[in-house]
C-alpha cells in the first residue's frame, strides 16, 4: 500500500519534471487572440505599425481574472505585441502594495518591464488618478467620451480634470432577490411588488423580522448591505484634517448589522466566505444579495452552478436606497512604452459598439457605453436567463442615472475590510462595542499611520 | 510500563501486554491525525467545486483529473513553473547551507585558534534570532541592490544556516574522531582535500538529513518570498497558494486549490519517503552523546 | 557547550589555525551581509519616522524613541499592545511546544525500548514527520476548511447532536488558541521525535542494563539515567521549539487571515510586525518592534544558556 503510494507520486512527480522543463524555457503563451475567437467580434482591427518605436511588451497589472477574461477575447493584440499580466490578489490590500512598489520603480524598469496598463478599483482608484504616476489618456488619442457614462470618468480625472484612464463597467447596484424565497416571504416575486415592500430601511428591516420568523434569512451576511449605507454618505470616511469620522449612514449600517446579527436575520460572516456564498445554492435559505451586474455574473457562481444552483430563480430590483459598488477602471501608466496601444484598448472598451455588445450578451454585463446600453433597455427581446429573464439592463440604466463618485478617500478598500471585520466580532459578541472599535483603530493606526482616529 | 523486579513473570507479561496495547493505541491515534489532513487533502483534490461548496465528504469523487489538467494549465498560476522556481531555490540553498555549515562546523570542530570559543558562542547566540527581525532592513537592502525579483537574495543567506551548523557540530561530535584527519595529514592531504574528500563522506548521513529538513524549509517558505518576488514567473510555489487562497472569490475552483496544494507538497512527500529510511537512521547514527 | 573542551587537537608542530579562520569565514562574511547589516539597518530605522501615505513617502525623520514610546503607550482600554501580543505568542508557543516535547519524548521511548518490541516502527516514524512536510499555510487552509462553521466538524457535532447550532470555532479565543496549538504540535512532534530518539539511542546501552541489575525499574531508569543523559538533545530541540515559537506566524496569520481573532487574541509578535510591513511600509514602528522582538530572544536564549551551562557543570 505504502509502496503503491510512493510509486503514484513518483510518477506524477517524473511527470512534473517532465513538465518543469518543457517550461524551462517559457515561450511567453502567445496571447489567445485567436483562440475564442469563434463567438468573438474582431475588435476593427487596430493596424497600428507597433513594434517600431514602440514595446513588445504589454505589461498589466490587475487583481483578478475578470478583466484578463474580457481582454484575450474581444481585443486583438497587436502582432508582435506580448501581453504580460501580474495578477495579485486584492485582499488585505496585497494588490495595491504590489502596484505602488513597481510603480515607484517604473522610471528605473526596463522597457519591457515597464507598466503600460493598471487596472483600479473605486476604494482606491484616487490613490493614482492624482498623481504623476498615471498619464492623460487624451493625449494618448482617447478623446471620445460622448458615450460614457459622467462618473466614470469624473472618478478616473484627477482634481484638475486630466482624464486618466476609463472603465469598462458602469456598477449601479441593485437588490438581487431570490424569486421563491421572495415568494415565500411576501407572497409575491414580482419585481414592482417586491421593491414596493423593500424600498426603504424601515420596510427592509420589518421584512427581515418577517423572513426570520418564516425561516429564512433576509442576507447571508451581516455587511451585505454595508456597500448601500456607505454609499450614501454625505462626507468621505477620513476627513480633511486627516480624521477618521464615521458617517451617520456607517453608524446605521453598524446599527443594522448588529440587530440582525442578535436577532437571527443574518449569518455573522465575510461577504466573501463560504458561509455566505454557500447560501447561494438551491438550499441556501437567504432572500438577498447586493451587488452590481459583475456581482451576479462573477461571484454568484454557486447560485449557477448546473446541479446544485438555483439559476433564473433571481431578479433584482432597486432596494432600500440607490447605490453602486466598485468597478474596475484602466488606468494609463506613466512611462508606458506602448502609448498606442494603450489608447487603443481603453477606446475599444468604451467605444467599439461590438465588444460592448458582446460584454452585454456574452458575459451579462452592464457597459460603460449608453447608446449600446440603451439598445438592450429597449429591446423586448432582450432577457438575462440567469435573473429569470428579467431586462436588468433596463433596471440598470435607470439606476445608473443616481450614480454620484464622491466622499471617496484612497484608504477606503482597507478602512471598509477592517471595520466590517472589527465589527463582526461585536456582532459575534465575542468583544464589547468599545473594544471592537479600539481594535479597529488599532488596526488603522497600522494600516495608515497618518489618519488620526479617535 | 512493566516491572523487572516483580517475581510473577505472568503479571509482568500482562503488564507489558497492557504497555504494548496503550502505545500502539497512542501511535494510531496520532499516526491517525498525522495522515488525517494528507487523506482529505486527496479526496478534496478529486471533488469538483460545487460537491466541495455543499460540505464534506470522506469518499473519493472523480474529478481528480479534471481538477489535475485545470491545475496545471491554469493560466495565471502556473505551477509547474513555481515548482520549478520553488525547487531552484529549495535545492540551491540546501546544498549552500548544508555544505557550508558542515565546513564551518569542521572550522570549529578541527582546528584550534583564538577566536573559536568566540564564534562558537556567537553562532549560538544568533541561532534564536528570528528571520523576521531584520526583515526590515534586508528588504531595504535589497531593494537598493535591485534584488528583488531575484533569486539571490533567497539563496545565498543559505550559506549561514545557524541550526543547521549547530547539527553539524553536535553531529560532528559523536562521530567524527580527529585521529582520521592527523592520519590525512601525515599522508599530505591539503586542509580542502580532506574535508571534501574524506570528511564529508563520513557525515553522510548528517548531510542527508540536513538536506531534506533544508530543503522542505526552504520550499515552504513564504515570508521572505512573498516580500521579495512578485513577476509572474519568478513566484513560488507558496505564494501561489496564498494567491489562490485571496484570488476572484467565487470564481475560483476549490477543487483546484486543494489539487495545486496536493502538487504543492507532492515533491517534498516523494523525497522524504524515499529517502525515510536513510533520513531516520541518519538522524540516529548522529546521535548526540551527552 | 561541553564537547568544546573534549577534545585536544593533537597535531603539533604545524599551526592549522588560519584554516580555521578560512573554514568560517564564508558563513560569517555571509551572516555579515544578509543579517547583520539588516539588521543594523532594522535598528537604525526604529529612530525614524519612515512610512509610506499613498504614493507619497514621508520621512525618513529622526524622532528619537518616539516609535517605542508610541509602542509601550497604554490605549484607552490600558492594554499595552506589544506585551498582549507577546502574551499571546507565549501562551501559543507553550500549549504548543509542552504536549510536543513530551509526547515526542514518550514516543522516542517507545520506539527506543527494546522490550517493547514495537512493531511499524518504520511506518510510524514515516508517519508522524509527514506534517511537517505541509507548508504550514495550506495546513492552515485545511483546518479553516474543516472548523468553518459550515466545515465537516461541525456538520459531525451537529449531526451526533453534540451541538444544538453551529459552534462558531473562529468567535472564541479558546477554540482558535487550541487550533493553533494544535497544529503547532501536530506539525512539529514528529520532528522533535527523531531528534530525541537519536539522543536516547546515543545512550550506551551498557548504563540502561546496569540500572537494571541495580534493580531500577522503568520509571526510575528515565528519571536518573535516560533524562540526564539526553539533557544536551533535549535543550537542543527546547531552543529550536524556542526558535519556532517566536517565530510563529503562518499558522495564525492563514488561519485569522491576518486578524488575529477574536480580539487579537491570536495575534503573534510577528504578525503584528508583519503588520506594519505591508501597506504603509512603516519602517519606523517595524524597526522598533523587531528591535524589541530582538531584545526578548536575547533575554530568553540567555535564560537558556544560563540553565544549560548549569547543566553541564
Amino acid at each position: 500500500m505504502k509502496k503503491a503510494l510512493a510509486l503514484l507520486l513518483a510518477l506524477i512527480m517524473v511527470l512534473s519534471l517532465v513538465a518543469c522543463g518543457a517550461g524551462e524555457s517559457p515561450a511567453p503563451e502567445a496571447p489567445k487572440a485567436d483562440a475564442p475567437a469563434a463567438e468573438a467580434p474582431k475588435a476593427d482591427a487596430p493596424a497600428e505599425e507597433p513594434a517600431a518605436e514602440e514595446g513588445k511588451v504589454f505589461r498589466i497589472y490587475a487583481w483578478n481574472e475578470e478583466f484578463k477574461g474580457f481582454f484575450e477575447k474581444y481585443y486583438e493584440v497587436p502582432e508582435g505585441i506580448t501581453v504580460e499580466w501580474v495578477i495579485n490578489p486584492s485582499d488585505g490590500g496585497v494588490y495595491q502594495d504590489k502596484l505602488d512598489e513597481a510603480l515607484l520603480n517604473q522610471a528605473n524598469a526596463s522597457d519591457d518591464e515597464k507598466i503600460d496598463m493598471f487596472l483600479a478599483e473605486a476604494d482606491y482608484i484616487l490613490k493614482y488618478t492624482d498623481t504623476e504616476y498615471t498619464q492623460d489618456i487624451t493625449a494618448l488619442g482617447v478623446t471620445d467620451f460622448s458615450n460614457t457614462y459622467e462618473y466614470t470618468v469624473q472618478a478616473a480625472s484627477d482634481s484638475n480634470g486630466v482624464v486618466k484612464g476609463v472603465s469598462f463597467q458602469c456598477c449601479p447596484a441593485a437588490l438581487i432577490y431570490r424569486r421563491s424565497v421572495a415568494e415565500a416571504v411576501l407572497g409575491t416575486s414580482e419585481p414592482a411588488e417586491v421593491q414596493e415592500l423593500l424600498n426603504s430601511w424601515d420596510k427592509f428591516n420589518a421584512v427581515a423580522a418577517d423572513a426570520a420568523a418564516k425561516g429564512y434569512l433576509m442576507t447571508a451576511s451581516e455587511a451585505a448591505t454595508f456597500r448601500v449605507f456607505s454609499n450614501n454618505t454625505t462626507a468621505p470616511l477620513v476627513n480633511d484634517a486627516g480624521e477618521l469620522v464615521l458617517d451617520q449612514a456607517i453608524i446605521d449600517w453598524q446599527a443594522q448589522a448588529k440587530n440582525f446579527a442578535d436577532n437571527g436575520y443574518t449569518q455573522t460572516c465575510d461577504i466573501w466566505s463560504d458561509e455566505c456564498t454557500a447560501q447561494m445554492f438551491g438550499d441556501g435559505k437567504t432572500m438577498c444579495y447586493f451587488g452590481p451586474a459583475w456581482y451576479f455574473n462573477f461571484s454568484m457562481g454557486n447560485a449557477q452552478d448546473a446541479e446544485k444552483g438555483c439559476y433564473g430563480d433571481w431578479a433584482i430590483v432597486e432596494g432600500p436606497q440607490a447605490h453602486f459598488w466598485g468597478g474596475t477602471w484602466l488606468l494609463a501608466a506613466t512611462g508606458s512604452d506602448n502609448p498606442t496601444m494603450l489608447a487603443d484598448v481603453m477606446d475599444t472598451f468604451i467605444n467599439d459598439e461590438e465588444v460592448c455588445k458582446a460584454l452585454i450578451e456574452n458575459e451579462a454585463q452592464f457597459t460603460n457605453n449608453q447608446a449600446v446600453n440603451a439598445a438592450y433597455a429597449e429591446n423586448p427581446e432582450y432577457g438575462n436567463a440567469f435573473l429569470g429573464g428579467q431586462n436588468d439592463v433596463a433596471v440598470f440604466v435607470e439606476l445608473a442615472k443616481n450614480i454620484k463618485f464622491e466622499n471617496k478617500t484612497i484608504y477606503d478598500q482597507l478602512l471598509t475590510e477592517g471595520l466590517q471585520g472589527y465589527w463582526r466580532e461585536y456582532c459575534d459578541g465575542t468583544v464589547t462595542e468599545d473594544e471592537a472599535m479600539a481594535n479597529y483603530y488599532k488596526y488603522i493606526n497600522e494600516k495608515y499611520p497618518e489618519i488620526i482616529t479617535p | 510500563m512493566a516491572t523487572t523486579n516483580t517475581s510473577d513473570s505472568r503479571k509482568a507479561k500482562l503488564m507489558m501486554q497492557i504497555s504494548q496495547i496503550v502505545v500502539y493505541a497512542i501511535l494510531i491515534f496520532l499516526s491517525f491525525m498525522c495522515l488525517f489532513s494528507f487523506y482529505m487533502l486527496i479526496v478534496n483534490s478529486t471533488r469538483s467545486n460545487a460537491d466541495l461548496q455543499g460540505g464534506f465528504r470522506l469518499v473519493f469523487s472523480d474529478q481528480f483529473f479534471v481538477n489535475l489538467k485545470n491545475a496545471w494549465t491554469d493560466a495565471s498560476i502556473d505551477i509547474p513553473r513555481g515548482m520549478f522556481n520553488s525547487f531552484v531555490i529549495a535545492a540551491s540553498s540546501a546544498v549552500l547551507s548544508t555544505y557550508f555549515s558542515a565546513l564551518t562546523a569542521y572550522g570549529i570542530h578541527a582546528y584550534r585558534f583564538k577566536l573559536k570559543k568566540a564564534a562558537f558562542t556567537f553562532i549560538m547566540a544568533i541561532m534564536v534570532i528570528p528571520n523576521q527581525v531584520y526583515a526590515v532592513g534586508f528588504y531595504q537592502m535589497c531593494i537598493k541592490l535591485g534584488w528583488t525579483n531575484s533569486f539571490v537574495p533567497l539563496i545565498l543567506p543559505g550559506i549561514a544556516a545557524p541550526v543547521v551548523f549547530f547539527y553539524m557540530k553536535q553531529y560532528m561530535e559523536s562521530v567524527l574522531p580527529m585521529e582520521i584527519v592527523d592520519a590525512a595529514r601525515v599522508d599530505g592531504s591539503g586542509e580542502f582535500y580532506t574535508f571534501n574528500r574524506i570528511i564529508l563522506p563520513m557525515l553522510k548521513p548528517a548531510l542527508a538529513v540536513q538536506l531534506i529538513f533544508s530543503f522542505v524549509q526552504s520550499w515552504n517558505n513564504y515570508f521572505l518570498p512573498a516580500l521579495l518576488l512578485d513577476k509572474a514567473e519568478m513566484k513560488t510555489v507558496p505564494i501561489m497558494i496564498a494567491q489562490l487562497r485571496a484570488a476572484d472569490y467565487s470564481k475560483f475552483d476549490m477543487g483546484k486549490v486543494y489539487m495545486f496544494i496536493l502538487l504543492a507538497i507532492l515533491p517534498v512527500l516523494v523525497v522524504y519517503i524515499c529517502l525515510s529510511k536513510y533520513i531516520i537512521k541518519g538522524v540516529t547514527a548522529g546521535s548526540v552523546k551527552g | 557547550m561541553k564537547q568544546l573542551s573534549a577534545h585536544k587537537s593533537k597535531s603539533k608542530g604545524v599551526s592549522y589555525a588560519k584554516w580555521g579562520y578560512i573554514f568560517i569565514a564564508p558563513f560569517f562574511i555571509t551572516y555579515a551581509i544578509f543579517t547583520l547589516f539588516p539588521q543594523m539597518l532594522t535598528i537604525y530605522n526604529s529612530f525614524f519616522e519612515n512610512y509610506r501615505s499613498g504614493l507619497k513617502q514621508v520621512g525618513p525623520n529622526f524622532v528619537g524613541l518616539e516609535n517605542y514610546i508610541t509602542l509601550f503607550t497604554p490605549d484607552k482600554n490600558g492594554t499595552i499592545d506589544i506585551l498582549k501580543y507577546a502574551g499571546n505568542t507565549v501562551v501559543l508557543w507553550i500549549g504548543g511546544a509542552i504536549p510536543q516535547i513530551v509526547i515526542a519524548l514518550l514516543l522516542a521511548i517507545f520506539f527506543t525500548s527494546y522490550r517493547l518490541k514495537i512493531r511499524g516502527q518504520q511506518f510510524f516514524k514515516t508517519v508522524i514527520y509527514m506534517p511537517n512536510l505541509i507548508m504550514a499555510s495550506a495546513f492552515s487552509m485545511l483546518f479553516y476548511t474543516l472548523f468553518s462553521p459550515v466545515g465537516p466538524v461541525n456538520q459531525a457535532l451537529l449531526e451526533w447532536g453534540v451541538l444544538e447550532a453551529s459552534f462558531d470555532f473562529f468567535a472564541h479565543k479558546v477554540s482558535v488558541r487550541g487550533m493553533i496549538m494544535l497544529m503547532n504540535f501536530l506539525l512539529w512532534f514528529g520532528n522533535t521525535t527523531i531528534l530525541l530518539m537519536a539522543g536516547i539511542m546515543g545512550i550506551e546501552q551498557d548504563l540502561f542494563d546496569a540500572a537494571q541489575i541495580d534493580g531500577a525499574n522503568s520509571v526510575k531508569v528515565f528519571f536518573k539515567v535516560t533524562l540526564p543523559l539526553l539533557m544536551p538533545i533535549l535543550v537542543y530541540t527546547i531552543i529550536t521549539a524556542m526558535i519556532g515559537g517566536l517565530q510563529m506566524f503562518d499558522v495564525p496569520q492563514v488561519l485569522t487571515n491576518g486578524g488575529g481573532t477574536p480580539n487579537r487574541t491570536s495575534m503573534t509578535l510577528i504578525m503584528f510586525l508583519n503588520n506594519y510591513l505591508k501597506t504603509s511600509k512603516n519602517y519606523g514602528m517595524a524597526g522598533a518592534i523587531s528591535v524589541i522582538i530582538f531584545i526578548i530572544t536575547g533575554i530568553l536564549s540567555l535564560v537558556v544558556y544560563r540553565s544549560l551551562t548549569k547543566q553541564d557543570n
